[in-house]
């Protein structure tokens, strides 16, 4: 067991689940403190119709995911400045669409069924070369967007009202936001696939949330929860020989489950709530 | 070019009104603030206050009307505008649970003022430390937001729009919810502020503490209902037409209390 881990046909996979880990972590982290999460699902979604048409046309998959992605994240973006009602209501259309539209070229070709079954359930045991300079690229870019943009996105996050106020572009902002979780499902749909990609991308954030005060403690926490719960997700998986996004998406879930009843947040409000039922005994 | 600029009112707005879907928020707004000063807007809630903050920001789209502000079009020029404006939202638009720092909320004011993500320097932690020492939070740079209590958020959303070093302050409800003691801290920077040639417009239902601090105040309920030195506008006829509601107005020597006005419209 423990040759084939440290057998070279494990590099690539190794090295895909920590970039999808880090690109997560960060990405999720705006994701979640925006409360862009069912944006997010359906823009991983539209990444599966993309690599879908793009398999049948011949095409990279990837790049498909990335080339629908970023244009169905422009329309969600659009749409979620306005009005949330109906923002909400044109994500699930969104959602729904893009899955109609992976279905029905899948049907075409019915000889695709197992590269589709990729696309949803992830397979980064077979990820190329190609794919793992593709993943490289697509994190860079993330990486170099979010440390040149840091401060503006910090501030919109905070409150983007009075950053628009204030002098900001703030809808440019909010695009690169959105076009940040398009790239990031590039790299979810390789790695955990995208009925996984969505835990990869808020679990970690949220879990590294209930420990922070601060915006880069909570990056670097977010990473460091998505780097442990992958790479044993994936060291796990090849153990036991079961699918690896599973146990990635097991092992994300859990540190997230856990940090929710070891919240210093959660515990300062409950004894809180246990002092005030104290003095209210002593009065 | 300079003499023409100080003879251009600070704020003109003609015949503004705003509407939200078919209903008019705002209804034939004008007014003009000449040089600059301190202006209390006062109307209960619905009125559209916030609405002609927004208005003055360009942030939602008149009807009609024509706004210019330091000589600017808005809601054209509405980016030259806004880097000259220090901007204080309803606190309760926030979510206080954000992990941020309280320098990291005063630095956000330095942050709206840079063009295409320059780093902040050592001058602006300098402008934002002071700006925090000006409403008396300077002890709390390194807590995080979510720590403080509302009255002390208030001062830091302020300390975020002084540090952008504003020629006009907007000012959405800074004094709801804070007790008497921050409400002096916060009127009192404000008015040196205006001292200082810094024109400051601040919406409020509660006009007790501004009578004295404003040097006008506008009655506001969808349109203007009069605007004044407060001395010839604070009147039971006039109050009572803006907030819809009795409202007695008592003369305690030199002092004006109203009551009345500041329960829920
Ligand atoms: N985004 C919006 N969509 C539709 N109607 C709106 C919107 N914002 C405000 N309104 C309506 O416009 C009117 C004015 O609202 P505004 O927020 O300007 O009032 P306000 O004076 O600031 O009130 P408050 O004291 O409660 O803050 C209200 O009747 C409100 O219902
Ligand atoms: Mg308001």
């Amino acid at each position: 067991m423990l040759e084939l881990l440290l057998h070279s046909s494990m590099l690539s996979p190794l090295v895909a689940v920590i970039v999808a880990s880090i690109v997560s972590s960060i990405v999720g982290s705006f994701t979640v403190l925006r409360g862009l999460s069912t944006l997010s699902a359906a823009i991983t979604h539209s990444s599966f119709a993309g690599a879908s048409i793009a398999v049948i046309c011949g095409a990279n998959p990837l790049l498909g995911a990335l080339a629908m992605s970023l244009g169905f994240s422009g329309i969600t973006a659009y749409v979620s400045q306005g009005n949330e009602r109906k923002a909400d209501v044109i994500i699930g259309m969104i959602f729904g669409f893009s899955t109609a539209l992976a279905v029905l070229f899948l049907s075409i070709a019915r000889t695709y069924t197992a590269t589709a079954w990729s696309f949803i359930v992830g397979d980064v045991l077979g990820v190329s070369l190609i794919d793992l300079c593709t993943l490289i690229i697509v994190a860079t870019v993330t990486l170099c967007i979010v440390a040149l943009l840091y401060d503006e996105f910090k501030f919109i996050t905070f409150d983007i009202e009075a950053a628009e106020a204030m002098g900001l572009r703030t809808s440019l902002y909010h695009y690169l936001m959105v076009a940040l979780i398009a790239l990031f499902s590039v790299v979810a749909i390789k790695v955990v696939g995208i009925i996984l990609a969505i835990v990869l991308l808020i679990a970690p954030a949220a879990a590294a949330y209930e420990f922070s005060h601060n915006l880069e403690k909570m990056l670097l926490l977010s990473i460091l929860i998505a780097l442990v719960s992958g790479v044993t997700g994936f060291i796990l998986s090849i153990f036991f020989n079961v699918a690896t996004s599973a146990l990635i998406g097991i092992m994300t879930s859990t540190a997230y489950l856990l940090s929710l009843l070891a919240s210093p947040k959660r515990r300062k409000c409950k004894e809180f709530i246990k002092f005030r039922r104290r003095v209210v005994k002593e009065l | 070019m300079e003499v023409e600029g100080s003879m251009n009112p600070v704020v003109s707005v003609k015949n503004l009104s705003v509407a939200y879907e078919d209903k008019l928020a705002l209804e034939d707004i004008t007014f003009e603030l000449k040089e600059q000063a301190f202006l209390s807007i006062i109307g209960p809630n619905g009125s559209g206050k916030t609405t002609l903050l927004k208005a003055l920001l360009g942030m939602v789209r008149p009807v009609t009307g024509i706004i210019r502000i330091l000589g600017y079009e808005v809601p054209s020029e509405r980016y030259e505008v806004r880097k000259q404006i220090g901007y204080v939202p309803q606190r309760e638009r926030i979510d206080p649970t954000k992990p941020v720092l309280v320098k990291d909320v005063v630095l956000m004011g330095r942050i709206a003022k840079k063009g295409w993500s320059r780093r902040l320097t050592e001058k602006d932690h300098d402008v934002a430390r002071r700006a925090l020492e000006m409403v008396e939070m300077n002890d709390f740079w390194d807590e995080p937001y979510a720590h403080l209590s509302g009255g002390q958020q208030q001062r830091v959303l302020i300390a975020r729009a002084l540090a952008t070093e504003p020629k006009l302050l907007l000012l959405d409800e800074p004094l709801s919810g804070v007790d008497a003691a921050t409400q002096d801290v916060i009127l009192n920077v404000l008015r040196e502020e205006a001292d200082r040639g810094v024109t400051v417009i601040m919406v409020t239902h509660d006009l007790n503490p501004l009578i004295e601090v404003s040097d006008y105040v506008m009655l506001l309920n969808r349109t203007i209902i009069a605007m004044g030195r407060s001395r010839d506008i604070l009147n039971e006829y006039l109050l009572s037409r803006t907030f819809m509601r009795r409202v007695s107005v008592i003369m305690a020597g030199e002092k004006i209390v109203i009551s009345g006005a500041d329960h829920h419209a």
